[in-house]
């Protein structure tokens, strides 16, 4: 087990090499550079920047080199010193950017995936058990309109009910009061409240994939001899249900686990945009706009790099769970 | 009571002419009030009297409708991590600003400024006593300190932007006494004042504060300099240097003192929230003797999403602004939630004129297309094809008027023929001038042809972000078709346009533009002659304007040649009358070549503000040449109680 995850690790090196550099090279494919996506940005809005200071700035931030120098310098600095360059848009450091938005980023997502998984299991189970009943329909109806409605759209109606008819303020994780103040008991309150809407928009979508996965699985185990065998032993059908049957149905859901981390640093960029979220997803998505190849860059890495680990424990995961994986 | 100090350093009677002071100023000494809140700290001892932190003589400012009362926060919101409403709302202090109607520069925290006749030197009358928000004197040394270790420095300015040098040369700025200061060029540099007015202003004072600023200058701080660097996380001191001092950075830094009239005390970091309280040296006060600004603080959510903004506004969470919520999509929702929301409405007057203009490039790499689009007749034809009245109904809901690219009504460079010339819909008339034109051949499908026997077909590059405008080149894609020209509407990234302008690629363009207000047209002179690679006109002209050697330049034509040497005149002239009088002439030549195809007049747009604001102007002028809201005084701003 121990040389399987060492080779495993091992092989992670020459891939993330790879990664990093057709990362760079997708980064600056698109025409111009930063400046010229911010001379754009600006003449959009009917503003102006100096052609003079904008060469200046050229020299400075060496975007007139060739990319491999651009990316030795980047890559270079990463390995050698830990810093992952500076933000051109930001004028700070990448690693401050991305860490500030991390916390929540954190939060958000792992309260949407316990959302997701509290609601999805049981009815998934619930829905396979009592196939083609009432509840089964009710509930399959509602999971495919949360699996049809854009999740853009849901949080735009949202976000207007809720300024509408409760008179919250829209957008945002906190209302204004709270914004800037310190942690306090009333902070995490106003929190929460506001934390519905994000939570509910992102989850929806996966819910419904979930309860559909967990139905079908479950069905195709559910008519298997070994189920009705232990029937007949005499074991109560929940203990029957979650022993064996729910375990083995787990399987695809476990193999995908590994996208989770991803997901909690790219996940949800429409929707937090939407929302006007205080997380990395509009960070990265503004970055990858106005071409701030280093900010945008080490997202595209970490995202990379948290997408390998996840794939190494969703197999370490699915060893654990499932005998005929470890053994095969 | 308004009067001007003429200052005769020549012979010449003409020019010289100081900028009017703000108000009448006796030297008579009243009594100063200042906010409850400034007036306790002084009661504790922890802030000294407002005697003592105003200038001798304070700007006095004449509030719009009344003398206000003290209290209460602006909200406002703002957009994304690098977005100029900041410099709009809390930074607009400079030596001279604009006025409310925009039609002049006036004094600002200069008590006035003298313009030689050639105007290569700025002298400027500081106000004596006028305090940075630390509490730290403002002197003609800050401005000194910034010319020589800032703008001078080519480590932290590499290149000195182009309103601050002539003739080649960076300008030079000279002590004459504590509250005197000279701003020298080496060659006439008429728009100074003027671009100092703009956004561009707000980097001398920024770089000003010299007690603050020199422990993060190496020169002046060898020794601690390195553990400033490490602590702030920059890659040097230039570096640090710049965050100081430059956009948005400096609206990182708690701890800089400004001269506006609110501080921060909440940065823009760019995700939640940035605050700003009132300062207590504010330097201006208003017709009673009270100290401003009026509101206690400002607050700035920072939003991912323009939608999010609008919602705000419309729940009643955004004071005063125009801002992210005056697009013509919103528009509806504005007006409707009023009620809802507690606001009025204030017009939003865009500084520009089209909604949509058409550019041609008459620079085209391809000769067939550089052929067609640079005869006039071809772009008349093009324009009479075009129905604006239909655009002006389904497109801008009735709002917007058929118009050129030219100077709005009103403005002292409106020419009426050149706004109103071409804009009528007559198919015959089109189908006339393109035969004219030399396209007589047609394809089967009836499109014409070119000089090379190709049917002649063409993009025009528009914004995807611009959803109204890609509706309305589809439109005209059909009235087009209709007279045998076959034009692709090209929605693209905003990048990608640029760099095609860049590197002469452009087909045609479609933006928002044409001038507009004067101040835009002398400023940002893009849409009437080939000033720039954006005048995507005349693309490769315009390089060849800033850069007769770029790669992609080319010789310009007589005429543009021509506008070219009016618009340095408009650039060495020393009076507004004489720069407008060179930009009426450089504007005859524009109407006469025709290059941009207008469609029609931006509507007005709308703000909004909280039913009992006080004193916000009813038109407010929108760019950020203007500094909305900036110039319209926002330190005069109240509640009614």
């Amino acid at each position: 087990m121990a040389g399987f995850i060492i080779r495993r690790l091992l092989y992670m090196i020459p891939m993330m090499f790879a990664i990093s550099v057709v990362t760079f090279i997708i980064i600056q494919l698109p025409p111009g550079d930063f400046l010229t996506a911010l001379t754009a940005r600006l003449a959009s809005q009917n503003e102006t920047i100096d052609p003079s200071v904008i060469a200046g700035l050229r020299e400075r931030y060496g975007l007139d080199q060739p990319w491999a120098v651009q990316y030795w310098k980047w890559i270079s600095g990463i390995l050698l010193r830990g810093d992952f360059g500076q933000s051109l848009d930001w004028n700070k450091p990448v690693s401050e950017l991305i860490w500030a938005r991390m916390g929540l980023t954190m939060v958000v997502s792992v309260t949407t995936l316990l959302f997701v998984w509290a609601v999805a299991f049981p009815i998934g189970i619930y829905s396979a058990v009592r196939q083609y009943s009432v509840g089964d329909y009710v509930a399959t109806f509602f999971g495919f309109l949360g699996l049809a409605i854009p999740n853009f759209l849901l949080a735009l109606v949202l976000m207007y009910v809720s300024a509408q008819y409760f008179g919250q303020s829209t957008g945002g994780l906190f209302s204004p009061a709270y914004i800037n103040a310190v942690w306090s008991w009333a902070k995490l309150g106003d929190l929460i409240s506001h934390m519905w809407i994000p939570v509910v928009v992102l989850g929806t979508g996966a819910t419904a994939a979930l309860i559909r996965i967990m139905r079908a699985n479950l069905l195709d185990e559910l008519n298997k001899p070994y189920v009705d065998m232990a029937r007949a032993r005499g074991l109560s059908e929940i203990r029957l249900l979650l022993k064996y049957p729910v375990r083995v149905a787990l399987n695809p859901f476990i193999s995908t686990v590994g996208w989770v981390l991803p997901h909690l640093v790219s996940g949800s960029v429409v929707v937090s945009i939407v929302l006007s979220l205080p997380i990395t997803g509009p960070l990265l998505l503004n970055a990858l706009f106005a071409q701030d190849m280093y900010l945008a860059g080490t997202f595209i890495l970490l995202m990379s790099m948290l997408t390998l680990i996840g794939t190494l424990i969703s197999d370490l995961l699915l060893a654990w769970l499932d005998p005929r994986i470890r053994n095969g | 009571m308004q009067h001007v100090r003429i200052l005769r350093r020549q012979v010449v009677s003409t020019v010289a002419a100081a900028i009017l002071m703000g108000a009448g100023w006796a030297g008579v000494a009243f009594g100063f009030e200042e906010s409850p809140e400034l007036k306790a700290l002084v009661d504790a001892g922890k802030l000294p009297p407002v005697e003592k932190r105003l200038p001798k003589e304070p700007l006095v400012l004449t509030p719009l409708e009344s003398v206000g009362t003290y209290g209460g926060t602006w909200r406002t919101a703002t957009f994304g991590g690098g977005d100029s409403e900041i410099e709009r709302s809390i930074g607009y202090t400079r030596l001279v600003r604009w006025n409310p109607e925009w039609t002049e520069v006036i004094p600002d925290l200069a008590k006035s400024v003298e313009v030689n006749a050639d105007a290569t030197e700025y002298t400027f009358i500081l106000r004596e006593g006028t305090r940075w928000s630390d509490g730290e004197p403002f002197t003609a040394d800050d401005l000194v300190w910034w010319n020589e270790n800032v703008l001078r420095n080519t480590k932290i300015t590499p290149a000195a932007p182009n309103w601050l040098t002539a003739g080649g040369e960076t300008v030079k700025v000279e002590k004459l006494a504590d509250d005197k200061v000279v701003f020298k060029f080496a060659a006439p540099n008429g728009l100074f004042l003027m671009n100092m007015a703009t956004v561009r202003g707000s980097d001398i004072l920024a770089a000003a504060p010299a007690h603050y600023l020199k422990q993060f200058h190496k020169d002046f701080n060898p020794d601690g300099i390195e553990a400033l660097v490490k602590a702030a996380g920059a890659t040097d001191w230039v570096q640090l240097f710049n965050n100081k001092i430059g956009f948005p950075g400096r609206w990182r830094d708690l701890g800089r003192p400004t001269l506006d009239a609110w501080v921060l005390t909440a940065p823009y970091n760019g995700t939640t929230q940035v605050v700003a309280e009132r300062n207590p040296y504010y330097a201006k006060v208003d017709t009673a003797g009270n100290q401003l600004p009026y509101f206690d603080r400002i607050t700035i959510d920072v939003m991912q999403d323009t939608q999010a903004i609008i919602l705000k506004a419309i729940s009643g969470e955004i004071d005063m602004q125009n801002r992210f919520i005056e697009t013509t999509d919103a528009r509806t929702v504005i007006v409707q939630n009023q009620e809802k929301g507690g606001y009025g409405l204030f017009i939003a007057r865009p500084a520009w004129s089209n909604a949509l203009l058409i550019t041609l490039n008459q620079t085209h790499k391809n000769p067939a297309l550089r052929a067609v689009f640079s005869n006039k007749d071809f772009r008349i034809g093009l324009s009479y094809a075009i129905n604006r009245e239909e655009l002006n109904q389904l497109i801008y809901a009735g709002q917007a008027k058929p118009y050129q690219a030219a100077p709005r009504e009103g403005t002292a460079l409106y020419d009426e023929k050149m706004a109103t010339q071409y804009l009528e819909y007559n198919v015959d008339l089109a189908n006339q001038y393109l035969d004219k034109a030399g396209l007589t051949k047609h394809d089967a499908e009836g499109y014409r042809l070119g000089q090379d026997g190709k049917r002649i077909t063409f993009a025009i590059d528009a914004l995807t972000g611009s959803p109204i405008q890609v509706d309305a080149l589809e439109m005209i894609q059909r009235y087009w078709r209709a007279v045998g020209i076959d034009m692709q509407p090209r929605p693209a990234e905003r990048s990608l346009i640029f760099s095609r302008l860049q590197n002469n690629e452009n087909d045609g363009l479609g933006w928002v533009g044409g001038g507009g207000y004067d101040f835009l047209g002398l400023l940002d002179p893009k849409w009437y002659f080939p000033h720039e690679y954006e005048s995507s006109f005349a693309t490769a002209w315009g390089l060849y304007y800033q850069n007769p050697k770029d790669p992609n330049a080319q010789e310009p034509s007589s005429a543009a040649k021509k506008q070219m040497d009016l618009y340095r005149q408009v650039k060495e002239a020393p009076t507004l009358e004489k720069q407008l009088a060179a930009m009426k002439e450089l504007l005859a030549i524009t109407r006469d070549e025709f290059y941009v195809i207008g469609t029609n007049l931006e509507p007005d747009r709308v703000g909004i503000v909280k039913t009992n604001m006080r004193n916000v102007p009813k038109v407010i002028p929108s760019t950020s040449f203007y500094m909305t809201p900036g110039p319209a005084k926002p330190e005069t701003f109240y509640y009614q109680q």
